[in-house]
């Protein structure tokens, strides 16, 4: 046995034995060689931590907090990377030069990997190569690149056990608590790497809550990106429907399910600067995973969804399920085609939603309807992973809650005279 | 002390009064009690309610941050109210430059290139500005008994 204590080494032999009392006073020489006394001063530092975590100054703080994260995540992904460059880049050099070298228009391949060939801009050809390539690199990439810098660096300051602290009352009204903001943040980035966090959660209650209100009410970067693009002027209401859904449905998951819902105690460390290695290691594992994970799903996704076109499934689906959709949601019939093609890809279908022509009204309702409906393939296969039966209770949630909430959403909309 | 108390106290009152006002305008004109209206180099467009209605909001926090803390301004408590509500000005100011900065460095749609050239690229910069951008440099005295550590400690 060794024991090591500031300036002298003790080492007993291993067959010494030690009572109780010798071991005490070995711990106070210990203690008085080691630990230094003294009155500790308060530094501005510790006075803001608890400014911040204060309802009455922590909110504020909390709403400036998340202003800036969207101001610059608007800025950087929208104005500089995807309109500035990206745009040009695809619409004026890549299609263009994708449709001149691909040979027969009117072949089944053109139509799987070029797309529509009288589209001028990528969002409207629809093809692998047109379309997928621009949604992933061109909208998605930059997206989720600056979600997860600002993501790694709110961590790494101290500030996100902060704002944990200060939403734990609000989040334990809908059976969770503070720590529930780490996925829901990250699942604002991808709802796969944000299923996984769930974990962090205590009893098996929470995790099923958490998981199944992120599969429905938490939009990714890519659909936030993606609607940055073609509804810029909606994004908000539809934040806010979710919100509201997000609270609603919690609460009463909250009530219907047994289980526990156990307080925590939250370690919140003092303020400091991020250090630069960590934030570029954090930020390249991240993206890393999201290039290798989801990546791969989109261009999967628009080739599984123009095959289905090609071969009729989705337009005999849409026909199956017209009278549904066009009589309880209140949305055009042509919206049902790209309705069912999101359970591929959300964000796709949403750029599919912006060439059919409908009323504003009729433009939010069937963006919040696709981002509460089906998580997407990655995030169902993840789901998968954390349990089948989880994954089942879930879906039943997900069911009840589209027909309920789309249902009221086009309620609303027939009250306000605007659906 | 005292008298550095008060002269400070009064200072960042004024700040905290200009930056209530402030983003109070921003949430009138957005709210269009006011069509957007430009003085000097001062503008508040008031087209967006992500910009003006919630960004006046915390500038209103900011200005409420600054009158709470700007009696005995410079002991531990109240100086930190003061910086939080400055760092909330610094937050609104860094957003409004970053998005000049990010809408500068690209030539724009029509044009053929893909970065602006460089007098496009300070023309982005030209007035006018939002409030927020405009208090900055008020709020350089903050930064200043930031640094000096003119605060008390307990």
């Amino acid at each position: 046995m060794v024991a090591v204590g500031g300036a002298e080494q003790m080492v007993l032999s291993s067959d010494a034995v030690l009572s109780s009392d010798a071991r005490w006073e070995m711990v106070d020489r210990l203690t008085r060689q080691t630990v230094t006394y003294g009155t500790y001063k308060r530094t501005l530092g510790d006075v803001l931590g608890e400014l911040t975590v204060k309802p009455l100054t922590g909110i504020p703080v909390a709403v400036a907090a998340l202003f800036a994260f969207w101001s610059i995540f608007c800025s950087f992904a929208g104005a500089l990377v995807t309109d500035g460059f990206m745009v040009k880049l695809f619409d004026a050099h890549w299609l263009p030069w994708l449709q001149s070298l691909w040979p027969d228009p009117a072949s089944w391949h053109y139509f799987v990997f070029v797309g529509d060939p009288l589209a001028d801009n990528c969002f409207e050809a629809f093809g692998v190569l047109t379309s997928g390539l621009f949604v992933s690199i061109g909208v998605v990439l930059p997206a989720i690149l600056i979600f997860y810098l600002m993501m790694t660096v709110l961590e790494d300051s101290g500030y996100l056990p902060r704002l944990a602290v200060l939403v734990d009352s609000v989040l334990h009204r809908v059976g969770l608590h503070g720590y529930a903001i780490v996925p829901a943040i990250l699942g604002l980035g991808c709802n796969v790497p944000a299923v996984t966090a769930t974990r962090i959660l205590e009893t098996r209650k929470q995790r099923f809550i958490m998981m199944s209100l992120l599969a429905i009410f938490i939009p990714c970067g890519a659909q936030l990106g993606v609607m940055l693009e073609v509804i810029p002027d909606m994004v908000g209401m539809v934040f806010l429907c979710l919100i509201v859904g997000f609270c609603l449905f919690g609460y009463i998951l909250n009530k219907v399910i047994p289980g526990e819902n156990p307080e925590i105690l939250v370690d919140v460390p003092p303020y400091h600067w991020p250090v630069k290695e960590n934030v570029a290691k954090k930020l390249c594992n991240r993206t890393k995973g999201f290039l290798k994970e989801a990546v791969p799903f989109v261009l999967f996704g628009v080739l599984v969804v123009n095959l289905l076109y090609l071969g009729g499934v989705i337009q005999a689906l849409a026909a199956f399920f017209e009278p549904l959709f066009v009589t309880w949601f209140g949305v055009p019939k042509e919206t049902v085609g790209p309705l069912i093609a999101a359970f591929l890809r959300k964000d796709l279908a949403i750029a599919q939603l912006s060439v059919i022509p409908m009323t504003a009204y009729q433009m939010f309702a069937s963006v919040v309807l696709i981002s509460i409906y089906f998580p997407c393939v990655a995030t169902f296969v993840v789901m998968l992973r954390e349990g089948w039966k989880e994954l089942i209770a879930a879906l039943a949630v997900l069911f009840v809650v589209v027909f309920a909430y789309g249902g009221l959403i086009h309620a609303i909309g027939i009250l306000l005279g605007v659906a | 002390m005292i008298q550095k108390n008060s002269i400070s106290g009064i200072y960042i009152g004024l700040l905290g009064l200009v930056t209530l006002a402030c983003g109070l305008a921003d949430i009138f004109v957005w709210a269009g009690i006011n069509a957007g209206f430009q003085v000097g180099i001062l503008e508040i467009a008031g087209d967006d309610f992500f910009r003006w209605a919630w960004g006046g909001f915390i500038m209103v926090c900011a200005g409420l941050f600054m009158l709470a803390g700007s009696r005995k301004a410079l002991s531990l408590q109240q100086f930190a109210k003061v910086t939080l509500g400055t760092v909330l000005v610094w937050l609104i100011a860094g957003t409004d430059i970053f998005a000049r900065l990010c809408e500068s460095i690209p030539a724009g749609e029509e044009a053929p290139e893909f970065f602006n050239s460089l007098s496009g690229f300070i023309g982005g910069f030209a007035p006018p500005y939002s409030p927020a951008i405009i208090l900055l440099p008020f709020t350089l005295v903050i930064l200043y008994l930031l640094y000096t550590q003119a605060y008390d400690t307990d």
